[in-house]
């Protein structure tokens, strides 16, 4: 390892890899399968506990995008021609400030929005949570972690009164014996987590639910565990059928539901009508499978208690993307609580963060009923205190916005947003629905994207500001186990980018903002430690030097404790006013129209068979593969990337295929009530007769979100991105998507 | 504004306990207010795990499907023990085996059903009262039931259950699993013979006899031996089953006689139209196993039971009794109340923990039966397994898998979904092979290794021409290996086949 690189972490996802960046290092000019052009930048995976050294290939490439020919490198206006052209950043401001200004003199506060996202730095996060209260005036802001995180965190807040996604170090997961992983393919979404898995898989003790076999499941093979496989949508009845057989047969730990929680009496009465053999029927996994996995779980916990290896219940978004994703988060959570593992040695459960600072982007402002520190926008006493360090009267800080979905889709519609500022995010292919979200970007009066590379969201805008990459600038993120990290700058950025603190500055100057606006990450931070404390997500006892000298800082880190920081959350009390966490009896919904499962269907005929041309109606997954991250903006620049997934596809069960005259690699067309795709088909024994998968990096045509609903959960206004309907159609061979 | 409508429920089993759970917010908010009698001195419970119950799997306490206290504390009038001696309609009110009276404005009969008490001598077979059964029989429906036979089976003692039906087998599995010893008389030739075809049936046998449940087949029973406690069970040919308890199992009926006092048409259950309605007055109801939906015969499951609970909750909140129109007469036309969803076609799961049974449909047809069925046959029984599928149309109309748990989830879907079969049926019993498909196709040099470097095998099998000897160089040259770890194995395996041999 070279001894003068900078020590940061990868730009991408929530696993926040450490990597040492070393400019004209080693590694810049070498020849991997993915460097393409060497770009200015090595990039070598650091020793960190939680990537142990490792990076996945779309890590190892990032450096590609630094230099990149597409990069922006000035900001860009529409002019009347309807192109977007070059101009000076000082005319470019002055645009944006006075279109902000009359927009609002015109409509109100509440017509000028802000999108963020939860790939920003804590800095960037919190400063423009505090730019839209403030300098904009506006309730509307919300982010893309709503796509994400939204629904582990409500039912995390119903359950324990504090959501971190991990509330242990990462690195614990190494000494459990038996995981249970509900719709998460870390295999695929961050590589480096496979190590944490091996012990489980070792011991035959890794459980993994997903009704596609990913990466991850195939993870369970040879004796490294078991592979649920439900049919979509079914996750929250195959929770209860394990939950009912651990209490059923004994495995409930009685002591710690008396001590440590609340709502058991409930939750066993729900979990009675729950019994394997109806679980089977609902869900298509076998009851002898669900028995098997409740005791394997059952006996382990027990066994944890006693010392022996630790056992957790993991959850992503393939649980948590539906409309009803928090109840089934909280079934999760009941589980790992009958089991009595939260806030002990026993183990433990967490959610899987997905974007780079999904767990710092949520807690200081970015989400539109909280304000930092995961303080509430609607709590007299919290608003007082951000206030104050806000140094601005209580009064100026709106109530609460709308969340993401709604703010997308009421776009330039009477009582939506006419403005809008995106920051970090590519909505026209990231959002649910996205044709309706193009549409609304096309609707307002005036679109506002901060990017480096014009993506689909930054190509409707009016204005395109320019702004820096991760190896451009310094800040921190939060990492999936709520461990504060430091990116550290170790390259010039083009000579056009700015900042976005530096552009918030300039935009509150040119709007008389009330509030300070630093451009030093630093003192940003700074005012952050203080607007955070006392809050949930207290920052006050982490410093820029603390960090910068190695120490480990886990929220919450109130200033002067000792130790300093929260590894492990719970251990003596949770974070409610007793003390205790909360069991909430949750069950299935009805199924709604249009969704997977439910009654006996109208019979359905092949297409070919005589009536009946219409296709053969599947459930749509989405998900990711292992060399994109989320709408492809970037990794879809890295040349050895897109060589190796150039386009999406649709996955498909060979029976599926055969039944409607699908061969491998034929143009199929999906379509459903939002929208319509035409991708190739791939066959795969992976998938469920019943499913079809298709990966969402991709626009245009093969843009998976054209297809999803805007159907949301009650709670946390989660998107129902897994479980939409579409009828497939075989388009041959011949029709090039 | 005119006082909250009165909803009576008769009953309080699992049915009317989901009925109350879908009404209690509204009794929180005021809006209803919500009788429950019950005659059993327990509030609900899950009478499908009674005989867990019964056989020491699970205690009564973790089967209970609602407790009485919280919904009295939330405002719920519950009164366990409470028989109802008949319902006068006439000037709506319940009257009460204690002599009391509860006025309703609106009543649900969830009154359930009974088990079927077989003309059998030494037995009172009267139909149409509760079952009056003599010591040492029972008929494993409520929890009392489960009590008389929890001693048996903890003492290793003799269960004779009469009844080769689902619920008769399930008793005899679990006796025999929990220790005791089940003795299985049927009538039929193999058991479950109304639900599978012989040869699924005769595998079913072997099976409980593997498991050491003794089957008596072909018997026909004719009298119930008592001395101080049941002694035997006696068939035609004279031969006595000897036992030390015996369980029915043959059947239940609906309890419909408190409808029938009061007017209300019985025939296999309390007949309701498609809104659930069994009065012209859109005041009286029936749900779960004493309510012959539209006539027909209630399915004995519970699933179509809770289904018309949360239903009825619906149409009572959207139809109260002020804007309802009289049965018969036009329907509102917009209220946003969807029609009661049909009842899905039965399907049986066994509920065992040594044996996977599921079946569904009418499996009868063979594979060279004549009809529009196709018939697909997979038998193994000497494994254990047998499954088949019959379509029409590419449908399932029948269907049972024995022994192969994962083509039996499936096909329950399938047939519940009415969704179309592979052409190749042999994909659906091939989904419990052991040895699944792996990809036999020997790795190209153009193939990926490593999945998160995306280095190939042709690169690695360079990196150790360049002569890389260990993982950790091979990763430094490619890459392969430094991500998840996963295909470290692979590349050491081609370590060792490229390591010169030792001399």
């Amino acid at each position: 390892m070279p001894a003068a690189g900078t020590a940061s972490h990868c730009p991408y996802c929530a696993l926040q890899c450490a990597m040492t960046l070393t400019p004209g290092g080693p590694a810049a000019g070498r020849t991997t399968p993915d460097a393409g052009p060497a770009g200015a930048l090595g990039i070598e995976g650091r020793e960190f506990p939680t990537n142990g050294g490792a990076l996945c290939r779309k890590g190892f490439s990032a450096a590609e995008l630094l230099d990149h020919p597409e990069r922006i490198t000035a900001p860009l206006v529409r002019g009347a021609d309807g192109d977007l052209a070059p101009a000076p950043w000082d005319e470019v401001l002055d645009l944006v400030a006075d279109r902000a200004r009359s927009i609002r003199a015109r409509h109100g506060a509440d017509a000028v929005a802000v999108f963020g996202s939860g790939g920003l730095t804590n800095e960037k996060a919190y400063q423009l949570g505090k730019f839209a209260r403030l300098a904009l005036g506006t309730s509307r802001i919300d982010y893309n972690g709503r796509f994400c995180m939204s629904s582990a965190a409500a039912a995390g807040n119903r359950a324990f009164g504090l959501d971190r996604g991990l509330p242990f170090p990462l690195a614990d997961l190494g000494g459990a014996g038996t995981i249970l992983m509900l719709g998460s393919n870390v295999a695929d979404t961050m590589p480096p987590f496979v190590r944490h898995l091996e012990g489980a898989r070792d011991a035959g003790g890794l459980i993994v639910v997903d009704p596609r076999r990913s990466a991850t499941a195939r993870l369970t093979a040879e004796g490294g565990g078991l592979h649920l496989q439900p049919t979509p949508g079914t996750d929250l009845a195959l929770l209860l059928g394990i939950s009912h057989v651990v209490a059923a047969d004994g495995f409930a730990d009685e002591a710690y539901l008396d001590a440590r929680t609340q709502g058991r009496d409930a939750v066993a009465r729900s979990l009675a009508a729950w019994w394997p053999e109806r679980v089977q029927s609902v869900t298509g996994v076998p009851a002898a499978l669900i028995r098997e996995a409740a005791h394997r779980l059952g006996a382990a916990a027990r066994a944890a208690r006693a010392g022996g290896p630790r056992v957790y219940v993991l959850t992503g978004r393939g649980v948590e993307q539906h409309a009803n994703g928090t109840d089934t988060t909280t079934a999760a959570i009941n589980l790992a609580l009958l089991l009595g593992l939260p806030g002990t040695t026993a183990g433990g459960y967490g959610t899987l963060t997905g974007q780079g600072n999904g767990q710092g982007g949520r807690e200081h402002g970015q989400k539109s009923d909280q304000l930092p520190g995961y303080r509430k926008i609607t709590d007299p006493a919290h608003r007082a205190h951000v206030a104050e360090a806000w140094g601005v009267d209580e009064s100026l800080i709106p109530g609460p916005g709308v969340p993401a979905t709604e703010l997308l889709h009421t776009l330039g519609m009477p009582g939506g947003a006419r403005m809008l500022f995106v920051h970090g995010a590519n909505v026209a292919v990231s959002a649910p629905d996205a044709a309706r979200v193009v549409d609304g970007l096309r609707a307002l009066d005036f679109l506002v994207v901060a990017d480096f590379f014009l993506s689909e969201t930054a190509a409707e805008a009016d204005v395109v500001l320019p702004v820096l990459q991760w190896a451009e600038e310094e800040g921190t993120m939060t990492n999936l186990e709520g461990r504060v990290l430091r990116r550290r700058r170790a390259a010039e950025p083009p000579a056009g980018a700015r900042s976005e603190l530096w552009i918030l500055a300039e935009l509150a100057r040119r709007l008389d903002a009330p509030g300070r606006y630093p451009v030093d990450p630093r003192e940003v931070f700074a005012e952050l430690r203080r607007a955070s404390r006392g809050g949930l997500a207290d920052y006050s006892g982490i410093d820029y030097a603390d960090l910068d000298a190695g120490a480990e800082r886990y929220w919450p880190c109130p200033a002067g404790a000792e130790p300093a920081g929260t590894p492990r959350l719970f251990l003596d009390r949770f974070a409610h006013p007793d003390g205790r966490a909360r069991l909430v009896a949750v069950k299935p919904g009805p199924v709604p129209a249009g969704d997977a499962g439910g009654q006996r269907g109208p019979r359905r005929r092949a297409p070919g068979s005589g009536t009946g041309a219409r296709g053969h109606v599947l459930t749509l997954l989405t998900g990711r593969l292992l060399e994109h991250y989320q709408s492809g903006t970037q990794t879809r620049r890295v040349a050895g990337l897109a060589a190796a997934q150039p386009e999406a596809r649709a996955e498909l069960n060979p029976a599926t295929a055969a039944a409607c005259g699908v061969s491998d690699g034929d143009s199929v067309a999906l379509e459903n009530a939002q929208g319509r795709i035409v991708v190739r088909a791939v066959l795969s024994p992976d998938l469920r007769p019943d499913s079809v998968f298709v990966p969402f990096h991709f626009p245009g045509t093969g843009s998976a979100n054209l297809l999803t609903t805007t159907a949301t959960d009650p709670h946390s206004f989660m998107p129902a991105f897994k479980n939409s309907r579409v009828t497939l159609t075989p388009l041959g061979a011949e029709v090039a998507p | 504004m005119t006082a909250a409508e009165h909803v009576v429920v008769i009953g309080f089993g699992p049915v009317a306990a989901r009925l109350v759970e879908e009404l209690l917010p509204r009794v929180e908010a005021g809006t209803l207010r919500l009788t429950v009698l019950g005659a059993e001195p327990h509030a609900a419970y899950n009478r499908v795990l009674v005989a867990e119950v019964g056989t020491g799997r699970a205690t009564a306490g973790r089967i209970s499907l609602a407790d009485a206290g919280e919904l009295t504390a939330a405002g719920v009038d519950v009164r366990l023990g409470t028989a109802v001696r008949r319902v006068d309609r006439s000037r709506r009110l319940v009257l009460l085996e204690d002599g009391g009276a509860v006025a309703y404005d609106r009543l649900v009969f969830a009154t359930g059903a009974r088990p079927v008490v077989p003309t059998l001598r030494g037995l009172d077979f009267t139909p149409h009262v509760e079952p009056r059964l003599p010591g040492g029989v029972v008929a494993l429906r409520d929890l009392d039931d489960a009590g008389a036979l929890l001693p048996v089976v903890r003492s290793g003692g003799r269960v004779v259950i009469l009844g080769g039906g689902i619920l008769g087998v399930e008793a005899a599995l679990a006796v025999q699993e929990q220790g005791g010893q089940a003795v299985l008389v049927h009538h039929g030739g193999h058991p479950l013979s109304r639900a599978l075809d012989d040869d699924a049936g005769r595998l079913l046998g072997s099976l409980l006899c593997a498991a050491g449940v003794e089957v008596v087949l072909r018997a026909k029973a004719v009298a119930v031996r008592h001395g101080a406690g049941f002694e035997g069970l006696e068939l035609d040919d004279g031969t006595v089953v000897a036992g030390d308890l015996l369980v029915l199992s043959v059947g239940v009926r609906a309890r419909g006689e408190l409808a029938e006092g009061c007017g209300l048409v019985v025939e296999r259950g309390i007949r309701v139209d498609r809104n659930l309605r069994a009065d012209t007055e859109d005041r009286v109801f029936a749900i779960g196993d004493c309510a012959a939906v539209e006539g027909r015969g209630p399915s004995g499951l519970i699933g179509p039971g809770w289904t018309q609970a949360a239903w009825l909750a619906g149409y009572l909140a959207a139809r109260p009794l002020d804007a309802a129109p009289p049965a018969g007469g036009p329907e509102p036309a917009d209220d946003g109340l969807a029609p009661l969803p049909p009842e899905p076609a039965a399907v049986l799961l066994l509920k065992a923990r040594g044996i996977d049974l599921s079946t569904g449909g009418d499996p009868t047809p063979g594979p060279w039966h004549e009809g529009p069925e196709r018939v697909a046959v997979w038998a193994d029984p000497r494994a254990g397994r047998y499954c088949k599928m019959v379509t029409r149309d590419g449908v399932l109309t029948g269907f049972t898998a024995i022994g192969m748990p994962r083509t039996a989830a499936e096909l329950v879907l399938l047939y519940e979904r009415g969704t179309e079969l592979p052409a190749d049926r042999s994909t659906l019993f091939r989904l419990d092979d052991a040895g699944a498909p792996a990809a036999a196709r020997p790795a190209g040099p153009g193939d990926v290794l490593c999945r998160c470097s995306g280095a190939t095998h042709g690169e690695v099998a360079a990196a150790l021409d360049a002569g890389c000897a260990t993982v950790e160089e091979v990763g430094s040259s490619c890459r392969a290996g430094t991500g998840c770890g996963g295909c470290k194995e692979q590349i050491e395996a081609m370590l060792r086949a490229a390591a010169p041999l030792p001399a």
